[in-house]
């Protein structure tokens, strides 16, 4: 307060001309005062009046640097020689023992009378400083008009400016002493170089105001621009003016105060991570997968818990029955849950799908591996030579072309064969040339589709996928009724030449399969039992989808062969539908239409034909012919190509009838010949006229359809032909299966030998042939349960497929 | 001719054909080669990710099918 006081007063005096004034002391016995008038400068009349004086010294106030202690720098005496020094109303801080505002009172003795009048001139308006100072009081307390009003003006006059700087010092000179109570200045520390630094600060924009700009012919020009000249009319005034007064003026600094804290050292850690591109990727999906597996994760966890609910009840029992050994048993149940978490985890994963179809995975690629070489035959692919394997290659070219016997095993002579077959940078190029000229053509076997599954059983049919090329059905079933025993039908894949891709158990053998070509995936399998049944290969599931075996109509016979076919024009009103086609030893040709089940219409019931009497001369009349059934067994039949409506069926009998879809009372035409069961009938796929017929008399015949009587005869070998097909690629070359070997025939090279005779095993029979679509492949089934594949080496294929050229090939054969 | 592993990521063969110590050494060595192609293939696309690696050398061909949680390893020799 004291200190607010004081201001006032330097303000005071500052504001007012005569500048300096005698501060009064205190309010005490001193009743001198000076009556002071601001406006006049009649220093010398008021001097005069003083009698007393108080000499104000200043002290040493001034001195900045010394250290002494300057608790009163200023005194102030009255007349009696008391010491009236101010008290100061206001105390800071105990430490710094300096009263600031006491220094301001400097008094060094009391002397009497006038104080030289001070220059304190004041001219007017400048707060100039006058020094030296000196305060003069009037410390007559009797002086006339002591009034506290004056008296409150003393004491709030303030000294002149001065002693601002008085005040300036004092408060320099408390932060002196408060600095020397803290240090000690030594000889060295004064030597010391004490670096200072200046800094700019940056502008500290007080007050900003932009000038405003009017355009001269808006409204408010007159007026600002008259504004604008009255301002300018007071600037020019300004000095000497009166009016105009410049006042300075100091603000308080603050009391300032240090203050430390000491926090805990911060830790720091430096930490680096690679951030590649997909850990972004999976940070940010990881919340939205985060529901799903907090979903797995609680199932888990359920499984879990359940089974650790099963350990603790054993525990509780094992631990009920010995009290002793409790605690053993539960820390040993707790080992075994533990155990078993881990085990069922091993668990849940060699059972898991994923493991599964990698396995699956795997094993395709190991086949892939073993099998290269041999597929890339099949593909007609040229053969990678393995860097690694080359040494082993010893054997010269000739040794190879021969056909080697079968063997199981698809070893290292068959892949050597292969290789140096097709491509070996060994042996010269002239002379490979000169033994090819005279090498045959030979069937290579190529490898086999067999398993532990199939031994045994005998190969009754096989059949490819309409989609698929490489996906091939094989049914496993005996011919023969003795030998019946539960057959098998398995879909086979090129990926895996170890393991069937389906396995589908059937009750009784099974003899006819075809897959369908609407729905790719039916395949329908017929059974010795005459049950057909049908299959999704699709899933995994080796359970029929369909079946026969309760249908009223089905067959009572084996049923020999199965096709799907699309017909052009139905008897039926139905539309453009694939239908199922079979043909069985009850002598029926059936259609089976899939409506909720397998409903099936007869096309053709074989009738018995009446037998020849000439080779019975004897008889003279005709004897009723006592039959068990007005039908003959049916074994085979074969739509034609490009007129669905007519088709062939073989029969049992060595018949063979030409009938017609929309006709089923009688054949179109009936083809005597064969003097045992027809096994398979053919037509040529290019050249339509003429078909192929192979029987158990051990003859393979070539009808033309308008001919009663067979055009060639093929009989070369001793045994059943059980199997034929046309080769898709060539007009001329069919396949045969006999039971002691497979013969490839080319007819426009012969007509009276086979150009390929393969041997089998001798205890293998081959049942039955195929060509593949995609390849020049030749795949022979056999008694053995193995599909044997085949390619043709060095075949001279004429590929020929012009309709006449079978025509013209075998007119000679005809005239002759 | 071949040898199956079956590894836990941890490196803990779940079951194997062959003898112990091949089994721990091929499980490591795989192991960081599958991480790392994986962070290739997933570098370069990041939906995508590794089905299948296979590494043919001149006495074998190792094929490594990872998943999440196992490492199947096939070593495969050659035919002959």
């Amino acid at each position: 307060m004291w200190l607010l006081v004081f201001c006032v007063v330097v303000w005071c005096a500052i504001t007012s001309n005569p500048g300096c004034r005698v501060r009064q002391g205190s309010g005490t016995s001193l009743g001198s005062q000076r009556k002071g008038s601001l406006a006049s400068g009649a220093y010398a009349s008021r001097a005069a009046r003083c009698r007393s004086q108080v000499t104000i010294s200043y002290g040493k106030a001034a001195d900045k640097g010394s250290p002494v202690d300057k608790k009163y720098a200023v005194r102030v005496f009255d007349d009696e020689g008391k010491d009236v020094t101010p008290h100061p109303l206001f105390h800071s801080d105990p430490d710094t023992a300096v009263p600031r505002q006491a220094k301001l009172l400097a008094s060094s003795d009391y002397s009497g009378g006038v104080l030289s009048s001070f220059p304190m001139h004041q001219t007017g308006g400048d707060g100039s400083f006058v020094e030296p100072f000196s305060r003069r009081t009037c410390g007559n307390s009797s002086i006339s008009k002591p009034n506290a009003s004056t008296m409150e003006f003393m004491l709030d006059e303030i000294v002149e400016p001065g002693s601002q700087g008085d005040t300036a010092v004092s408060l320099s000179d408390v932060q002196v002493r408060q600095e020397e109570t803290e240090e000690q200045l030594t000889e060295e520390d004064l030597d010391r170089r004490v670096d200072i630094y200046l800094t700019e600060t940056e502008t500290i924009w007080m007050l900003d105001m932009p000038s405003v700009v009017a355009s001269v012919e808006s409204e408010d020009a007159g007026r600002i621009l008259e504004r604008n000249k009255i301002y300018v009319d007071i600037c020019k005034n300004r000095p000497g003016n009166d009016r105009f007064v410049e006042k300075m003026m100091q603000t308080i600094n603050g009391a300032a105060k240090n203050k430390e804290v000491q926090c805990d050292k911060i830790v720091m850690e430096d930490k680096g991570m690679v951030v590649t591109s997909w850990d972004l990727y999976d940070s940010f999906n990881v919340s939205e997968t985060e529901p799903t597996s907090k979903g797995e994760a609680t199932n888990g966890k359920s499984s879990t818990s359940h089974m650790t609910k099963k350990h603790d009840q054993t525990a509780s029992v094992t631990s009920a029955r010995g009290n002793i050994t409790s605690v053993t048993t539960l820390e040993s149940a707790a080992l075994a849950r533990i155990h078993e978490g881990e085990k069922n985890r091993l668990e849940a994963i060699l059972t898991s799908e994923n493991f599964q179809q990698d396995l699956f995975f795997m094993e395709r690629v190991l086949m892939e591996n073993i099998f290269q070489p041999k597929l890339a035959a099949y593909r007609q692919f040229p053969v990678l030579i393995d860097p690694a394997v080359t040494s082993d290659n010893v054997s010269t070219v000739v040794a190879v072309k021969e056909a080697k016997q079968e063997e199981h095993d698809k070893g290292k002579k068959d892949k050597e064969a292969q290789k140096e077959a097709l491509i070996d940078p060994s042996i010269p190029s002239d002379l490979n040339k000169a033994l090819e000229e005279t090498v045959p053509p030979s069937l290579e076997q190529l490898w086999s589709y067999t398993c532990d599954l199939t031994k045994g059983h005998n190969v009754s049919s096989m059949a490819w996928s309409k989609v698929n090329p490489d996906l091939l059905a094989v049914g496993y079933g005996a011919f023969d009724f003795k030998e019946q025993k539960k057959g098998l039908a398995c879909c086979w894949s090129l990926k895996n030449p170890m393991w069937p891709e389906r396995i589908f158990q059937c009750e009784h053998g099974v003899t006819a399969l075809d897959f369908s070509m609407a729905s790719p995936n039916l395949l329908a399998v017929g059974m010795y039992s005459g049950t057909i049944t049908i299959y999704n290969v699709r899933s995994c599931t080796t359970t029929a989808i369909l079946s026969s075996r309760d249908s009223s109509a089905r067959h009572t016979g084996p049923v020999w062969q199965l096709k799907w076919l699309e017909q052009d024009r139905d008897t039926a009103d139905d539309d453009k539908r694939e239908r199922l086609i079979s043909i069985s030893a009850d002598g029926r040709l059936t259609k089976w239409l899939i409506q909720k089940g397998l409903d099936c219409t007869d096309l053709m019931k074989i009738k018995r034909a009446g037998s020849m009497k000439k080779n019975l001369p004897c008889e003279k009349e005709r004897k009723s012919v006592v039959l068990i059934s007005r039908q003959a067994a049916g074994m085979c039949f074969d739509f034609h190509p490009k007129d669905t409506n007519f088709y062939l069926a073989g029969t049992e009998e060595g018949l063979i009838h030409k009938c017609s879809c929309s006709y089923d009372q009688q054949f179109l035409e009936t083809y005597k010949g064969h003097k045992g069961p027809v096994y398979k009938v053919a037509w040529n796929p290019f050249s339509t006229d003429m078909f192929l017929s192979c029987s158990a008399d051990w003859t393979i015949m070539l009808w033309h359809q308008n001919s009663q009587m067979p055009i060639l005869t093929f009989s070369s070998t001793t045994t059943v032909v059980h199997d034929i097909m046309w080769s898709p690629k060539s007009v001329f070359i069919f396949a045969a299966a006999n039971e002691s070997r497979v013969e490839i025939w080319d007819l426009s090279v012969s007509i009276l030998d086979p150009v390929i005779t393969r041997f089998a095993n001798p205890e293998a029979k081959f049942t039955s042939v195929l060509f593949a679509k995609n390849t020049d492949c030749l795949l022979v089934g056999d008694s053995r349960g193995e599909v044997s594949v085949f390619a043709p080496q060095n075949l001279a294929a004429s590929s020929s497929t012009k309709v006449d050229a079978l025509s013209d090939v075998i007119s000679p054969a005809l005239t002759t | 001719m071949t040898e199956l592993e079956n590894y836990l990521f941890s490196g803990i063969p779940i079951r194997t054909t062959l003898d112990n110590s091949t089994t721990v050494q091929y499980a490591g060595l795989l192991c960081q080669l599958t991480m790392k192609a994986r962070s290739t293939v997933r570098d370069i696309d990041p939906q995508n990710d590794l089905t299948f690696l296979r590494i043919r050398s001149k006495k074998h061909e190792i094929m490594v099918a990872p998943d999440k949680e196992y490492l199947l390893i096939v070593i495969q020799n050659p035919c002959e």
